[in-house]
């Protein structure tokens, strides 16, 4: 379970302060799988950030009774300096995994091959993705953060996603944010639109993909 | 009990692979590696102590010049080189606070221990280096001498934990940093002992902890050949005070920070 209570977030604007989420209030349970449906800028992003971790409320609280990943497809997570292989045993590490299991995962799963051996910020973003998704696969969540942006990469990768993340571990959650009415028809059991700072749940995704054309 | 463990055990296991990361994004695989961590500091102390040999002679106030201009000067970089590296800390490293297990301590933490480790080594190669030429003095008393270092380097982490949250907010201050490091040379006591100033220059640094720290290290290194002066009570409260004070500033400024 993911519980977010009363969530504000404010980013500074010149002088003032640009109020994103004002006093959002979502619950996800195990198993969901959430789109996040919203127009540019109504704070999908920021949601999956602060869901993440990454960035902290200005008020509100978020309780996580699940592990869950870092936010995949923003360009966090990596550092591009770094080869692919010495990314993958830095994340081996701090999450206490051990380092040769995850490298054969990795090499098996991205097909990245010799460019594994290259710094990351070489990398195209079909690449970046792969491996995001292979570290994030070795790690384990039971709850999955995803951007769509990362869903760039060709129709191999895909499928491979699909059977990993769909199929594989069918009972893990997911947050997803999209613009996409077709990816989140496939992937998602739920919706929630976010729109003026708040967030509306929909159990039915047809309802939710009507509701949010009407935006 | 067991969460208290178990977060102790994460936050070692992230602070060790931030340092190896650091070590192999500053200074690479190639030729000594990580032994560049103690270069600068190493060769700053010899090539100013030679500096200093030949301008002033072998000796001043009974202390070998090259000794004394060691002792000083490393302690010098760590405090030097802390300081500028901590400048906007969080966010060139904001792209790790995607794991959640990483905190912002852990950035500071590491940058700080990267180089005081090397600061150590380079103490110890080039106290080892002159005592076999006979430059350097046997330590009298590595107890006391330890007990400075700690100082010195408890008073530099607790200004880089206050630095690093500032620096994220002012630009000003980033461009301020080596000039106020050049400007605190005259209180860090890296050049004088107390004993060789004036009563009032001396009533002034008595409030300087790092003053305090110095002369406890060469205290430790000369013994008797040299007037330390020193107590507790100065060093022990900046160094909580400002401590609890970078605390508080990093606590506050994690709620603030944008990351892409």
């Amino acid at each position: 379970m993911i519980i977010c209570d009363e969530i504000t977030k404010c980013y500074p604007m010149g002088a003032g302060r640009k109020h994103v989420l004002r006093g959002l209030n979502l619950a996800i349970g195990k198993g969901q799988r959430i789109g996040f449906l919203g127009r540019n800028g109504a704070g999908k992003t920021t949601m999956i950030k602060l869901i993440g971790g990454v960035e902290l409320p200005t008020s509100g609280k978020i309780t996580r009774q699940m592990t869950v990943s870092w936010p995949l497809g923003f360009g966090g997570g990596f550092q591009g300096s770094l080869t692919g292989y010495d990314n993958a045993r830095f994340i081996a590490r701090i999450y206490g995994h051990d380092y040769r299991e995850l490298k054969d995962f990795v090499e098996d799963f991205s097909e990245l091959g010799a460019q594994l051996k290259m710094p990351v910020k070489t990398y195209s973003s079909g690449m970046r993705a792969r491996l995001a998704f292979a570290l994030s696969l070795a790690i384990e969540f039971d709850c999955y953060l995803i951007d769509e942006v990362i869903m760039v990469g060709d129709h191999n990768f895909y499928e491979k996603c699909h059977y990993e993340l769909f199929e594989k571990r069918r009972d893990r959650s997911l947050i997803f944010a999209s613009h996409s009415a077709d990816l989140v028809r496939e992937f998602c059991n739920g919706a929630a639109i976010i729109h003026e700072g708040k967030a509306t749940m929909y159990e039915d995704v047809g309802q939710a993909l009507e509701r949010y054309n009407q935006l | 009990m067991s969460r208290l463990t178990a977060g102790w055990r994460i936050q070692r296991r992230v602070v060790s692979a931030l340092m190896l990361r650091e070590l192999v994004t500053r200074f690479g695989r190639e030729n000594i590696g990580f032994l560049w961590i103690m270069a600068e500091p190493l060769l700053f102390a010899m090539l100013v102590g030679l500096l200093w040999r030949f301008m002033k002679g072998p000796e001043e106030h009974g202390v070998s010049v090259i000794a004394f201009v060691a002792t000083g000067y490393i302690p010098l970089t760590l405090f030097r080189q802390s300081l500028q590296r901590s400048v906007k800390v969080f966010s060139v490293n904001g792209s790790l606070l995607y794991h959640r297990q990483i905190q912002v301590l852990d950035f500071i933490l590491v940058r700080f221990l990267v180089e005081m480790v090397g600061a150590m080594m380079a103490y110890f190669f080039i106290a080892v280096l002159l005592i076999t030429v006979g430059e350097f003095p046997v330590p009298a008393n590595l107890g006391i001498f330890l007990v400075g270092w700690f100082y010195y380097a408890w008073f530099t982490l607790a200004l880089v934990l206050c630095l690093a949250p500032l620096s994220e907010k002012s630009e000003i201050l980033e461009k301020l940093v080596p000039l106020t490091t050049y400007i605190a040379i005259p209180f860090s006591g890296t050049f004088n002992m107390m004993s060789w100033l004036t009563p009032p220059a001396q009533a002034v640094l008595w409030y300087s902890p790092f003053v305090h720290a110095m002369e406890m290290m060469r205290d430790g290194i000369f013994g008797n050949r040299v007037d330390a002066e020193w107590g507790l009570t100065v060093p022990t409260a900046a160094c909580l005070s400002l401590t609890l004070l970078g605390l508080i500033l990093c606590q506050r400024i994690r709620r603030h920070l944008v990351i892409e």
